[in-house]
């Protein structure tokens, strides 16, 4: 068994602006928080691949689907990385990433709503993408652990091809009438669900060893603000309707829906008029945001399926 | 056997002056995912402009045929050039030779792509 440092040798190091290198460096509590945020932004990129897929099928031109094949290979690509990462921390990747059970991956509500047109990817690209985009730039500027710091240098080039792709067929689709209202249409339920995938409000966050520990910068509220700054002016800029805007007395952008609430996810609509729901404990309705995260959606099982299909086949057919 | 290649990167000389001056504005159009523009990356060879008809042929390239972006590049190429008064129509001549090399950087593209740590040239 590998021994670890101490608490304190960590936080000496830290106190030192010195990177936190490798397994031998970290302290039980600094491994486990690692490994928590790393398996977030792995599991993300990994089922992105097929959460996209399924709308890429629907690419206008040829040209477009390469353009989005280039992105799910982007997509898998930085899952590898984190995983490699994860590997050099004791984790058994091919056990971790092809027998885990679909409840266990650890990724936003929004992809397990399926993308299936084109203009559902556009705004993913846009929204989703530069969700991980102010994520994983947070990391960049932030982290203590030096070799995911490293790798992050490629991985933000490739997240802002990603959501200028998004953002080009926006105002590509947004010319022609139709298009426009499909825009809207999808912009109506995704815009809610980038808005959750930042997580809990800081008011609720019991502990905070992200941001004591340095894996990240921002706290949840603050990268949720860095996001509306760019995503609402963009939805703005093409005249689309988009339900929050800047306070300039609060001095931040301010939602104008009731925060979090209900999601139909198979109508996907937000049913803005029942209200506020809590976060974690669920209402006399039995309604939660935590809940809904916990249940997963309906293409969570589908989709890491996919992922683990053909790994269990040729474990197979090699055993026989 | 006759060579069939045309050469066509244009030698900057044998540009009018507004094509030099459209050569120029093409620096406002960004590379897809690096934060240095199209003709410091070696991607613009050559601009046709015809004053009569008020049209531009682009001759561009891209790093690879199976680049993602060839769309999208192409599509930020003519939305800068018609905001220019004079230009009422766009073309983009994608040419693939002589194909795109590191070489074909301008000094602030190999700038560019070492501050970014992708290619080590210095």
């Amino acid at each position: 068994m590998f021994n670890l440092k101490e608490e304190s040798f960590v936080e000496n190091r830290l106190k030192e602006d010195k990177y936190i290198e490798e397994l031998s460096m970290m302290s039980p509590k600094y491994l486990d928080g690692i490994k928590k945020i790393l398996t977030v932004s792995a599991d993300t990129e990994l089922v992105s691949a097929p959460a996209y897929y399924l709308a890429a099928k629907d690419a206008p031109t040829t040209n477009a689907f390469i353009s989005a094949m280039g992105i799910i290979q982007d997509e898998l690509g930085h899952a590898h990385i984190a995983y490699r990462l994860m590997e050099d921390l004791g984790i058994n990747k091919e056990e971790f990433i092809y027998e885990r059970d679909p409840k266990s991956f650890r990724y936003p509500y929004a992809f397990d709503v399926p993308l299936v047109t084109w203009t559902e990817l556009a705004v993913a690209n846009a929204f989703y993408d530069r969700a991980g985009f102010v994520l994983l730039d947070d990391v960049f500027g932030n982290t203590t652990f030096g070799p995911w710091k490293r790798a992050l240098v490629k991985v933000g080039k490739e997240e802002g091809f990603h959501l200028r792709h998004g953002e080009t067929w926006m105002k590509k689709l947004v010319k022609d009438p139709v298009g426009k209202e499909r825009l809207q249409k999808a912009l109506d339920w995704m815009f809610p669900l980038t808005v959750e995938w930042f997580g809990l409000p800081d008011s609720l966050k019991t502990q905070n060893i992200q941001l004591e520990y340095g894996f990240k910068g921002q706290s949840n509220d603050q990268l949720r603000q860095t996001w509306m700054s760019t995503a609402v002016p963009l939805a703005e800029s093409l005249g689309l309707k988009v339900p929050a805007h800047y306070c300039e007395n609060k001095k931040k952008y301010v939602l104008e829906y009731p925060f979090p609430c209900k999601f139909d996810a198979q109508e996907k609509k937000w049913l803005f008029s029942e209200g506020e729901i809590p976060w974690i404990e669920p209402n006399s309705d039995g309604y939660s945001v935590m809940k809904r995260w916990k249940k997963r959606g309906e293409m969570n099982e589908e989709f890491v399926e996919i992922l683990q299909k053909g790994h269990k086949q040729v474990c197979q057919m090699l055993e026989r | 056997m006759s060579d069939v290649r045309k050469i066509v990167i244009q030698d900057p000389k044998k540009r009018t002056s507004r094509e030099e001056e459209i050569f120029q504005i093409l620096h406002d159009v960004q590379d897809a995912e690096f934060d240095i523009d199209i003709v410091d990356m070696g991607l613009i060879y050559g601009v046709h402009f015809d004053h009569k008809k008020q049209s531009v042929i682009v001759d561009m390239t891209f790093t690879s045929m199976s680049c993602p972006a060839v769309d999208f590049m192409s599509d930020d190429v003519v939305e800068r050039l018609i905001s220019e008064k004079d230009i009422k129509d766009v073309s983009i001549n994608v040419v693939w030779d002589p194909p795109w090399n590191q070489e074909m950087l301008s000094q602030d593209g190999v700038k560019g792509l070492n501050d970014w740590g992708v290619i080590k040239w210095v």
